[in-house]
């Protein structure tokens, strides 16, 4: 079985693409939505519902990107385009791999540890390059799961802390908050994008285009809720809370008498983005490999190559995290809304035309 | 073919071999090791402005030697001046060569003349330290923190976890003491009613304790630099006591008054916090005492027309003891006499209205009244956001049931 099956997918909308806007978004979204925080995170998740919509029946020609590049625009187009995609999905990858890193250091060490720590994770993002699309697949059917319990888990001992009252007045930021909130989210959306390199690896099923969007928004309802509930905690602070879901969970009554039980949730999410994290690396490598040919020694070199071009990134960023986010949430925020919107849009629309043409 | 069969599952091998490494390193935690002989665990912080900026008295716990078969935890005061809350912090370092750790700090107490101006300043530190729990319980004092926290408590081994006592959840729910947090008071003073409470820790002379008797606040022994609340009674220290049953209340996180008792018992019933605690009532001139067997409290706030605050609270409550004798029937009841429930609600209710006038005159909306008119209309909050408390009246209810 060399393709995604329909069920890997949707535990992919529904269970692991959440976890990826638990650690620094919801206080972004606070810093400039305050209390309307939960309206361009809604906007957010129906802009990517509708993309990965658009996505999914893509996938039903059973084509890869560089296929439907090549049908649409001609071979040297294709690898051109392939080649931008693949350089947009190594970029994306950029914050949440800095986002991951900080968390770790942060939140699982008492005193800040040596870059070192962190560094195997890049060993990883290597081999995960190196592996078939199909593998990741399969990593889903264990991850789903445990995101799952990762986030009831984390709910459960989270809300009983909130003042949900706290997100009221509804529109007090007004239109400008909205705006800003929704530019400074989109570095977090790019889920849909992360499907595209796996266009022709899908094993297409009967409206999975449609059960993959309500996947996508099943999972949307648990990040609605605990963007909820992380404000109705911490409410005026919460921009200061820059590890969301490993702090809402600390008041949790039982914690003084048993400790931090939360941690087991903790960790099991920390797993999941782990994987999470390495999606568009991957997805960048296979778009490459998708332009330039699968040869033999190709994806472990791209794999090798990728992970230390990030890896050297991290620690040229080591001390300029607060840069970087500005840079990619304030100044070229733009770049994902045209990959991970547009990007599947005008793919299903040159699909739709030469269908037609073809037909005519 | 067997070599084969191996080499096509070594990808899967290291696979999982990395993930090992990943999830080792990952999840370590630099395997928990603290190095105890070069770190210094905070285990609460007094916070006093001086002339230079601020000086922090740190409460550090000591390991104990091998020869003490008690428990209970040493401790050692070491106090640092400085421009910055952070340069105390840093000067404690350099001091002791022990590496300040925040992880364990549960109490930050500030000295009455650092609460008088805006707290959020000496507590900036504290809310920047991802390392600090901000569950960290906050406390004002009357005269220094420096002198509380190296005072030689009579009830444990280290100040602060005597102090720690009396904000415990039992306490709470006596209703004698009102506590809060670093985080919440955070979000009060940052939120739209700017206004919050700490309560107001007294130390007192342990009546027959040994050396000097000087009056609450002013004989603990921190000027010289550090010292030690674990030694002996022979350095002319004596034991002390704390109280915590009156409760400050701030603005703009600047002190601006005291609850005494009376009113703190009000806040706390009108907050829903009591179940288990005491209050006196009277009975023909005679005292009594009952328990408060179940508390609701709420406050409300109307917006047609002038603003009102509804203060109601209603309590269940049986007879606990009377101040006189009483026949033997009357001991077996727990029922509360109409005289009694009379006296008790005209008691509560001008608790409240004395709690009400307090806020009124000190400007604090520890009712978040503000709060709860930006929450239900912005219209609202914006005519009255600025007026609020001194135009609203209060509408007082106490209604007391006796416990059948």
């Amino acid at each position: 079985m060399n393709k995604i099956s329909s069920r890997q997918i949707y535990l992919f909308l529904a269970c692991v693409a959440p976890v990826g806007k638990l650690i620094l978004l919801p206080a972004q979204l606070a810093n400039f939505s305050k209390n309307d925080l939960l309206f361009p995170l809604l906007a957010h998740l129906l802009l990517q519902a509708a993309a990965v919509f658009c996505v999914l029946l893509l996938a039903k020609k059973g084509q890869t990107l560089y296929d439907l590049l090549v049908r649409a625009f001609g071979k040297i187009v294709a690898k051109m385009l392939s080649t931008v995609f693949a350089l947009f999905l190594l970029f994306a990858a950029l914050l949440p791999l800095l986002e991951q890193k900080l968390f770790v250091q942060n939140v699982f060490y008492d005193t800040l540890p040596s870059v070192v720590s962190f560094a195997p994770y890049f060993l990883f993002a290597a081999f995960v390059c190196a592996k078939p699309l199909a593998g990741f697949g399969r990593t889903w059917d264990i991850l789903g799961p445990l995101a799952a319990v990762g986030l009831i888990g984390i709910l459960a001992l989270s809300a009983p802390n909130a003042d949900y009252a706290a997100l009221m007045p509804a529109g007090a930021s007004g239109g400008a908050g909205f705006l800003k909130g929704a530019a400074a989210g989109f570095p977090w959306f790019y889920d849909a994008a992360l499907l595209i390199p796996m266009l022709g690896h899908i094993d297409y099923k009967k409206g999975m285009a449609w059960k993959g969007a309500l996947f996508y928004l099943l999972g949307g309802a648990f990040v609605i809720f605990f963007f909820a509930t992380f404000y109705g905690i911490f409410q005026e602070t919460a921009v200061n809370q820059l590890f969301a879901f490993s702090a809402t969970s600390k008041y949790y009554s039982g914690i003084t008498m048993l400790g931090r039980i939360d941690y087991v949730f903790i960790y099991a999410l920390a797993l999941v983005m782990a994987f999470y994290c390495a999606l568009p690396v991957q997805g960048c490598a296979e778009c490459a490999l998708q332009a330039y040919g699968r040869k033999k020694y190709l994806p472990t070199v791209l794999g090798i190559l990728i992970s230390a071009l990030l890896f050297a990134l991290s620690l040229l960023l080591d001390y300029k995290f607060a840069d970087v986010l500005k840079v990619i949430s304030g100044t070229v925020f733009w770049l994902f809304p045209v990959f991970c919107l547009a990007v599947p849009a005008l793919l299903l629309l040159f699909l739709i035309k030469g269908g037609r043409r073809e037909t005519a | 073919m067997k070599l084969r069969k191996f080499l096509h599952t070594v990808p899967m091998k290291i696979y999982l071999l990395l993930l090992a490494v990943v999830a080792f390193a990952f999840f370590s935690n630099d395997f928990g090791l603290v190095d105890i002989q070069k770190t210094a665990i905070i285990l609460a912080a007094g916070i006093d402005k001086t002339e230079k900026g601020y000086s922090l008295t740190a409460q550090i716990a000591v390991p104990k030697g091998s020869d003490r078969t008690t428990g209970g935890t040493s401790s050692v005061e070491i106090e640092a001046e400085g421009q910055t809350v952070s340069d105390c912090i840093s000067l404690i370092f350099s001091k002791t060569g022990w590496v300040p750790k925040l992880v364990f700090c549960d109490l930050i107490v500030l000295g009455e003349e650092a609460a008088k101006e805006d707290v959020v300043s000496s507590l900036n530190y504290f809310l920047r330290n991802d390392y600090m729990p901000d569950s960290c319980l906050l406390a004002v004092c009357e005269g220094k923190a420096g002198e509380l926290i190296s005072s030689k408590s009579a009830i444990d081994d280290a100040s602060s976890l005597a102090i720690e006592k009396l904000f415990s959840d039992a306490a709470v729910r006596s209703g004698k003491v009102v506590t809060n947090t670093l985080k919440d008071f955070a979000i009060d003073y940052y939120g739209v009613s700017k206004s919050s409470y700490l309560p107001y820790v007294r130390m007192t002379d342990q009546a027959g304790s040994q050396g000097e008797s000087g009056s609450g606040g002013s004989s603990g022994g921190s000027g010289g630099g550090s010292g030690s609340s674990g030694g002996s009674e022979s350095d002319g220290n004596s034991e002390k006591i704390y109280s915590a049953e009156e409760t400050a209340i701030f603005k703009n996180g600047a002190m601006v008054g005291l609850l005494p008792r009376e009113q703190t018992l009000a806040f706390s019933l009108l907050q829903g916090n009591m179940s288990t605690g005491t209050v006196n009532s009277e009975e023909d001139g005679r005292p009594v005492t009952l328990t408060v067997m179940k508390n609701e409290g709420s406050v409300a706030l109307k917006t047609d027309g002038t603003p009102r605050a509804e203060l109601s609270l209603e309590v269940t409550v049986r007879l606990c003891c009377r101040g006189t004798t009483a026949a033997m029937e009357d001991i077996s009841s727990d029922s509360v006499t109409p005289t009694i429930i009379r006296n008790t609600e005209e008691r509560l209710g001008g608790y409240i209205r004395d709690l009400w006038q307090t806020t009124k005159d000190c400007g604090c909306d520890i009712f978040k009244l503000n709060r709860m008119l930006y929450r239900s209309s912005l219209k609202q909050y914006a005519r009255w956001k600025d007026t609020l408390l001194d135009v609203a009246e209060a509408d007082v209810s106490a209604k007391v049931i006796s416990m059948k």
